[in-house]
């Protein structure tokens, strides 16, 4: 157990983890700036603003014998013993020394820059730079270039950390981005024709501090300011990357990522990066539709949930079978409650998972700690990041459920042979995402052998085309639940969006089916349910999944033995805590509203 | 003066001593041969240990102490040779590389045998182009010779030379930033730790060495650490290759005991300054160094009394005469633009210093000084570089140091400058001040339209390559 002295005070660290002085000081609520550190990349210490005063306490007599000059905190490691100061005069000076530095050739044009609001050089400006500097000469005027077509480089922003730099060498190891030319004429740049092209070119965005590399996605489109942030969770893949869902006015205008490290590291891909456009879709269903007369109708939500409930109970009134499908965009919680609504209106019922979309193979970045590292790397404890080739956030949370309720998982090509055979008079299939499956061929396939189809789904799809009763379904972004990823990993995402005119979230249809009762069902709730109900969720007893959430259990399947030892690892909920530049939130000394 | 007997410089002057067989017939390669036939690797590392020499890169750090930085453990060594000679007036190392590249390979040799080392790297200055193809020969010669290659002299020792010619950049000087660039990336300085002696070039342990710290090993193989230690002045032993340049009547490269004074280096081996005019400061060992002032010539170029003069330290001994009639500001005005230029740009205090340095100094000589710029250089100077902690290498202390030295010694003379030359259209405009200082820009537009009345248009604070590009 390491103690340590930051400005007079002793704190102890936690065991385990070999900690820097800007992590340990931000554990005991001291915060040393920085611009060029990154926990996931190797330390260069070239930003300087992190110094401080270092010295070791003899652990015999007592005496702290201090460095003579300044040393930076990134590089320091946080040993039993050691002696932080941050706030002495010296330290205080240089803070307001390279703040003006770094201020010289920055344009400081605020207004027009679209990190205003989470920018490095703002944030410590006011708290530890100066209103005024003694600069009077021609400012040096970098130029601006688009480095990608998604991603443009206001170089006169830049204040050279090269974080994004190390970011291709480091963790992508695709190496676009350099530093050209010296002093300060040094320039990001990419080679000719050699753009920032890689899956997850998109977080050097993220990584720069100042306004230098910008989305052209988000340019100019909002001040972040005005944007409600909702933890989310990306449903465009198996891998559940935790991210920032950012709103306002009725729309998401970007997912940034939110540190895991035990799903999406501190980085999400493009392609999922890309994918909060689905929740500002203009072509969302806005209203549920009765089919009268051979066509459909809009009609009021309450009248189309009575449709559904008529004409189930229609088909189970005689004797005819009934099928659901339940698609793995589905969260834990909306599956479970419609596998209950159709095992109440008939335990016959047979539960099937909807088409699970696959799109090539696993792609892994996997750094390392020394390929193309430079700099002191004692830090880093390199994690990979996975893009699943399974485009759906939980297919592993349904069939859990589905396990559950059929004893079987069974998937969507066998239902759909039986669907074909006409086996079943009813059909309900619950999808909420654009899924190929359900396309004009399969349409043809099912429409004439189902007597009655229910489709819940955002979008118009071929298949709602023909349905009797169409339920506008929320999209990812409209609800709130919880998914599980590839590694069985259990996470919750909050609703960013209230839901659109004419739709209702699923978990409101199956409870409104269910006649759960008044009020609004909460996804919490029936998450605890869920946990009582299923062993595998057990680990969410209550409805709380921690912060980078839980591991579920492995369910036995049949056959295997069913006292299991095919238990998942035990459920310790991960602590830790979420890593964040502090630009990008609020300071919390400032007394102001907390956005995260 | 006249007992010392030159040791570096002894094949100077001899025909042919470029070539191995000279070099031989002059009692080359036997240093070498005795240490790998005869000697231990440690007992090797011992000797030059016990004979105090320092790097004559600069910073004359003790070449022993630092081989015995390498890992126990270590299972390869590389062995680089800083031949990034690139300190302003500084020839010496290109002097020993041409005309004896065996002295330096036999003292490659030597190191590589007590450190381990079985393949070294010889890190050249790109314009360095004849001293290459020297080398080139000389390395051909050698392992033609059996000095270089597997299995030298029976001793089952191994080694490879390779030459490397840099790109041309004042900070591929500086050791990881050498190292950076012989790994093929952009010569960027690493942090420390981890040092190179545990992780160097490739991720290796690494020595890197200056060439006269190399050429003088196999001096100290032969003759013995006490013969060693009997030249120079205490702390600093050792013969020296002392360049001097500038206005002297004769610029030379000339060997010498450690310790000798400025004032005889410029009088007695360089003729005097010239046209016979006074010294009015020099420089004492490449501009990073300082400035000593014509009263401090008498000062021992040695890597311990030299600090006394206020100057940073010795150098590469490369000591540049300023004559009476040159301005300080002239000599501010050159090195700040060298710095501005051959900053790498990865720290901010060097990146943003040596530029504004540079602008500052760029319109004081113009004629737009103000005596308040001098205290801004000052506190600029005082806050820069490794000693203060704001830099991961020496090059911004470089930059400060002869700020530091000229204002402390030579101060009267550029606020005189500064009031003699003034010239109306290249003073700072209030526009510009008050942006600075804060004032909000209208009051400062208003402002300056008022005071200015028919002032020349301000020059504009935004140029696509901000005037400064040197």
């Amino acid at each position: 157990m390491a103690t340590i002295t930051i400005n007079g005070d002793a704190y102890t660290l936690p065991e385990g983890e070999k900690l820097n002085a800007i992590q340990a000081a931000k554990l005991c609520g001291v915060e040393i700036p920085y611009y060029c550190w990154h926990p996931a990349l190797s330390v260069v210490a070239n930003c300087r603003m992190c110094e401080i005063e270092v010295g070791a306490k003899d652990p015999a007599t007592g005496e702290i014998k201090m460095v003579p000059k300044l040393v930076p905190g990134c590089q320091t490691l946080a040993k039993d013993g050691v002696v932080i100061v941050t706030d002495s005069a010296k330290v205080q000076e240089h803070q307001r020394m390279i703040m003006e530095y770094l201020l010289l050739n920055h344009p400081l044009d605020c207004p027009v820059c679209d990190q205003a609001g989470e920018c490095g050089l703002q944030d410590y400006s006011y708290h530890f730079g100066q209103a005024t500097h003694r600069f009077v000469e021609e400012r040096t005027v970098n130029p601006r270039k688009d480095v990608s077509d998604a991603i443009q480089l206001n170089q006169d922003r830049c204040i050279m950390c090269t974080r994004c730099v190390r970011f291709t060498r480091e963790i992508t190891h695709t190496g676009e981005l350099h530093v050209m030319n010296r002093g300060n004429h040094a320039e990001i740049d990419v080679f000719p024709g050699v753009p920032v092209d890689n899956p997850l070119a998109g977080n050097v965005v993220d990584l720069c501090p100042v306004g230098a590399l910008l989305d052209k996605d988000f340019l100019h489109t909002q001040r972040v300011w005005f944007l409600s942030k909702h933890e989310s969770i990306c449903t465009r893949c198996a891998t559940g990357c935790n991210v920032s869902a950012e709103e306002n006015r009725g729309s998401l205008w970007r997912f940034k990522p939110r540190h895991n490290p035990h799903v999406n590291d501190y980085w999400i891909c493009d392609e999922g990066r890309a994918s909060y456009k689905e929740a500002n879709n203009p072509a969302l269903l806005a209203s549920m539709y009765v089919k009268k007369a051979g066509t459909p109708e809009p009609v009021a939500v309450d009248q189309a949930v009575a449709a559904t409930e008529r004409g189930l109970k229609d088909v189970v009134a005689r004797g005819g079978a009934v099928a659901g499908v339940l698609s793995p965009f589905l969260t834990v919680e909306e599956a479970y409650l419609m596998a209950r609504y159709l095992k109440s209106l008939s335990p016959q019922a047979v539960l099937a998972l909807g088409p699970v979309p696959v799109s090539g193979g696993d792609q892994t970045f996997a750094p390392d700690k020394t390929t193309g590292r430079t700099g002191d790397t004692s830090f880093v404890v390199p994690r990979p990041f996975t893009i699943r080739g399974e485009k759906c956030p939980n297919r592993i949370g349904v069939s859990e459920v589905l396990a559950h309720f059929e004893g079987e998982v069974i998937g969507w090509e066998s239902l759909l042979a039986r669907v074909q055979k006409g086996e079943f008079a009813a059909l309900y299939v619950a999808s909420d995402a654009l899924d190929p499956a359900f396309d004009e061929v399969a349409a043809g396939a099912i429409r004439p052998r189902v007597g009655f189809l229910v489709v819940q789904d955002t979008h118009a799809t071929p298949l709602a085309q023909v349905a009797d009763v169409v339920l506008a379904g929320a999209t990812f972004a409209e609800k709130a639940g919880s998914y599980v990823n590839a590694d069985r990993r259990l996470q919750y995402a909050e609703a960013a969006l209230p839901p659109r005119d004419g739709s209702l979230p699923d978990l409101d249809l199956f409870a409104i089916l269910l006649a759960r009762g008044a009020g609004p069902v909460r996804s919490r709730e029936v998450l605890a349910e869920v946990a009582e109900a299923i062993p595998a969720f057990g680990v969410a007893r209550g409805g709380v999944v921690p912060p980078f959430g839980v591991v579920i259990a492995t369910t036995p399947r049949e056959g295997a033995d069913a006292g299991g030892a095919a238990v998942g690892g035990p459920a310790v909920a991960e602590s830790g805590s979420r890593f964040s530049d502090p630009w990008t939130t609020v300071w919390r000394d400032h007394g102001g509203r907390k956005r995260i | 003066m006249s007992d010392f007997e030159p040791i570096l410089t002894r094949n100077w002057n001899v025909p042919d001593g470029d070539t191995l067989k000279v070099y031989e017939s002059r009692g080359g390669y036997q240093a070498s041969r005795k240490a790998l036939t005869t000697m231990d690797p440690d007992a090797v590392v011992g000797v030059v240990k016990d004979s105090e020499l320092r790097g004559r890169g600069g910073a004359g750090f003790p070449c022993g102490l630092k081989w015995t930085f390498l890992p126990k453990d270590r299972k390869e060594t590389l062995l680089c040779v800083n031949g990034d000679e690139s300190e302003p007036a500084t020839f010496n190392n290109r002097l020993l590389m041409e005309k004896d590249p065996h002295q330096f390979i036999e003292g490659i040799l030597i190191a590589c045998y007590a450190t381990r080392a079985s393949t070294a790297y010889v890190y050249l200055r790109f314009e360095y182009i004849k001293a290459y193809r020297i080398l080139e020969r000389a390395v051909a010669e050698a392992r033609a010779a059996g000095h270089l290659g597997k299995n030298i002299y029976g001793s089952g020792f191994n080694l490879e030379i390779w030459l490397h010619r840099g790109a041309g950049a004042y900070i591929c000087g500086e050791e990881t930033g050498l190292i950076e660039s012989l790994e093929g990336k952009r010569g960027w300085p690493r942090i420390k730790p981890p040092f190179p002696a545990i992780e160097g070039a490739f991720r290796k342990p690494t020595v890197v060495n200056n060439i006269e710290t190399l050429a003088c090993v196999p001096h100290i193989l032969e003759r013995g650490a006490a013969w060693f230690k009997s030249i120079g002045t205490p702390k600093s032993y050792g013969p020296k290759l002392y360049c001097v340049s500038g206005h002297v009547n004769k610029q030379v490269c000339v060997e010498l005991p450690l310790g000798v004074t400025a004032r005889e280096l410029i009088d007695v081996h360089a003729g005097g300054v010239w046209k016979g005019r006074k010294a009015k400061a020099a420089v004492p060992g490449g501009i990073s160094m300082g400035l000593l002032s014509a009263a401090e010539l008498d000062v021992k170029l040695d890597f311990e009394d030299i600090r006394k003069t206020g100057c940073l330290g010795l150098g590469t001994a490369a000591v540049t005469v300023l004559d009476d009639q040159t301005s300080i500001v002239d000599y501010l005005y050159n090195t700040s633009r060298f710095f501005a230029h051959e900053s790498c740009g990865q720290c901010t205090p060097c990146r943003e210093g040596t530029s504004w340095m540079y602008k500052t100094m760029k319109r004081i000589k113009s004629g737009g000084g103000r005596l308040e710029d001098l205290d801004i250089l000052q506190n600029m100077s005082n806050n820069l570089g490794i000693m203060p902690g704001t830099t991961i290498c020496g090059l911004a202390d470089g930059a400060a140091w002869p700020f530091k030295n000229a204002l402390a010694k030579f101060r009267p003379e550029i606020e005189e400058y500064i009031r003699t030359h003034q010239d109306p259209s290249r003073r700072i405009t209030p526009l510009q001040a008050a942006i600075a200082s804060g004032v909000s820009a209208d009051v400062a537009v208003r402002h300056s339209l008022t005071v200015l009345g028919s002032a020349p248009a301000p020059a504009a604070l935004h140029s696509a390559d901000g005037g400064n590009r040197p």
